[in-house]
């Protein structure tokens, strides 16, 4: 089933097309955010400019044309409001043109359909890491199939965390991969390290860098943050193993493209003797294929609304999307 | 010495000290994380659990006798029973494990993981184990999580005689039950401990009011 996939919640405009769950085109704009944050109604200003030109990018490269489309889903949330708006009219314009059902995908669910895919596991247990969010979820069944999160921050995401460091740092883009960067051969600094059973918080170690920044070298501060943020992740995960005697293990999401955490992870998985699995950076990063491909899924099981009835969902949680 | 189990961060082995039997508690090292950081945590983890078992211990808390520690293992009394998460859980027991950890709190000590995982059940009586993420503490949020985390583990309705045994007997209701709502209202326990919603329905279109990723 020919289905484009919208997403729009933060700073990237996706738009991906899937086709009985093969990726055929996975176009995107990226906002640059520079040293600074991100203004919502900026970024949903570039994201309106973009959209037009990133959707006939992806109907180019997937050699296609609108009428040949037979399906539309796009990210209901959670994300930034602004923001997730340009996805949703997006869509909604476009189905109610083509006379096309929608699917209202949640962007975590999203994430994790796409890496579960890709890596062949069945039934993981999944580290979903990203900006606003880091959780560890496993599939439920009652009283319908979702995500049902077993672990979590108890304060910020990790990805926002690294975020703050590195505008804190002044380095420049101020996410994550310049963190990574900048960590490269530094030496391991002692910072508050917080695990509450298969729960982490991320604040203490936060601040305690951010006072550090003054004294110590950003190579030793990015280091550290890193390698205590990872093994928090990595402990939860690991209680998270035992207490659900699964054998999988699955990363997705922004802070999943980071080689570090996922090194970290092969380890964790090899001394569990659980087989490990993510997707290729290009999806873990946002983007429009991974809701094409579970918008498909959702579409060929009925779950499709009709364009005046789509809406968004800032804090829509992983919890309360259905999964098929 | 016979291993007897392996948990997420420590294995434990079954030994014989003066003619009696005991386990050993060792904290293995974690291939993942950078020596420095997983020796510290080993390090401060079993230092940090024998000396709550000696603190609790004195607070009149049922908990396993300790025989020796070393730089990453402890040497304590072997629990017979079981553990209280394979068995059957009684709303007697969890007005016991209520009351248990108030009286932990009421001494300003915090378990960190205080799940039915960790409760060892004989008879009509339970132990703690597993101090390893214990701290002493006067935090009403450290507090609030302790009960957090029981709360996900069991059903609805044994939480509630846990919650309310500990009630009565805790020192700083008032504030840790505040707090506990307020962790909740955080968003991010919301429905887990309410059990799932149905699909779709939500708080909705909550104006977010910071300039951070959420996604
Ligand atoms: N004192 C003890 N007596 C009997 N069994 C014990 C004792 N301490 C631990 N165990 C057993 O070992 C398991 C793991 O111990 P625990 O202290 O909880 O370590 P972990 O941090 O790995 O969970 C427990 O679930 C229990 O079955
Ligand atoms: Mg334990």
């Amino acid at each position: 089933m020919l289905t484009l996939g919208l997403e729009s919640s933060a700073h990237t405009f996706g738009a991906g097309i899937v086709d009985d769950g093969k990726v055929l085109a996975n176009a995107k704009a990226m906002y640059d955010i520079g040293a600074g944050g991100m203004v919502p109604s900026k970024v949903a200003e570039f994201h309106a400019l973009n959209a037009a030109g990133v959707i006939r990018d992806a109907l180019d490269k997937a050699g296609i044309t609108l009428r040949d489309l037979e399906g539309i889903g796009y990210t209901r949330g959670p994300g930034l409001g602004p923001c997730l708006q340009v996805a949703q009219l997006s869509a909604r314009t476009l189905a109610h043109r083509l006379g096309l059902g929608v699917a209202m995908v949640n962007h975590c669910v999203a994430h994790i359909e796409i890496a579960k895919h890709a890596s062949g596991l069945k039934d993981p247990i999944v580290l979903y890491v990203s900006g606003g969010n880091s959780q560890i979820l496993k599939l439920a069944g009652k009283p319908f199939r979702h995500y049902r999160v077993i672990g979590e921050t108890l304060d910020i995401g990790i990805g926002n965390m690294l975020d703050s460091l590195a505008r804190k740092l002044c380095l420049n883009p101020a996410w994550g991969s310049t963190v990574a960067k900048t960590a490269e051969g530094g030496n391991y600094i002692e910072l508050p390290y917080t695990v509450k059973g298969m729960d982490f918080s991320f604040t203490g170690l936060l601040t305690r860098a951010e006072e550090l920044a003054a004294k110590m070298s950003p190579k030793d501060i990015c280091f550290s943050v890193q390698e205590t943020s990872f093994a928090m992740l990595c402990e939860a995960l690991e209680r998270a193993l035992l207490l659900t005697n699964s054998k999988e293990l699955c990363v997705c999401g922004g802070v999943a493209q980071s080689t570090r955490l996922r090194s970290m992870l092969t380890s964790l998985a090899r001394e569990n003797k659980a087989r490990f699995g993510y997707v290729e950076n290009e999806f873990n990063a946002d983007n429009g294929a991974m809701v094409a491909f579970t918008a498909e899924r959702m579409l060929l099981h009925g779950a499709s609304t009709s364009p005046e009835n789509c809406d968004i969902m800032q804090r829509y949680r992983a919890e309360e999307a259905a999964v098929f | 010495m016979r291993k007897l189990s392996r948990g997420a961060e420590a294995t434990i082995y079954l030994t014989k000290i003066f003619g009696k039997e005991a386990v050993v508690k060792i904290r293995e090292s974690k291939g993942y994380r950078v020596r420095v950081l997983d020796e510290r945590i080993r390090y401060y983890r079993t230092r940090s659990e024998a000396r709550t078992i000696f603190r609790a211990m004195a607070a009149g808390v049922p908990v396993p006798t300790l025989f020796g520690v070393a730089r990453f293992s402890i040497c304590m009394e072997k629990l017979e029973g079981v553990l209280l998460k394979d068995s059957r859980i009684t709303p007697r027991q969890m007005r016991y494990a209520g009351a248990i950890l108030s009286l932990l709190h009421n001494s300003n000590i915090v378990h960190g993981d205080f799940t039915p995982a960790n409760l060892i059940a004989k008879g009509g009586k339970l132990h703690v184990i597993d101090f390893g993420l214990s701290e002493s503490s006067n935090s009403y949020e450290d507090k609030a999580v302790d009960l957090l985390l029981m709360k996900r583990a069991v059903s609805g309705p044994l939480y509630k005689h846990f919650s309310d045994s500990y009630f009565s007997s805790s020192r700083s209701s008032k504030a840790v039950l505040a707090r506990l709502s307020e962790i909740e209202l955080r968003g991010r326990y919301r429905l887990r401990t309410l059990g799932p919603a149905t699909p779709g329905k939500s708080s909705g279109n909550q104006r977010s009011q910071t300039p951070q990723r959420q996604g």
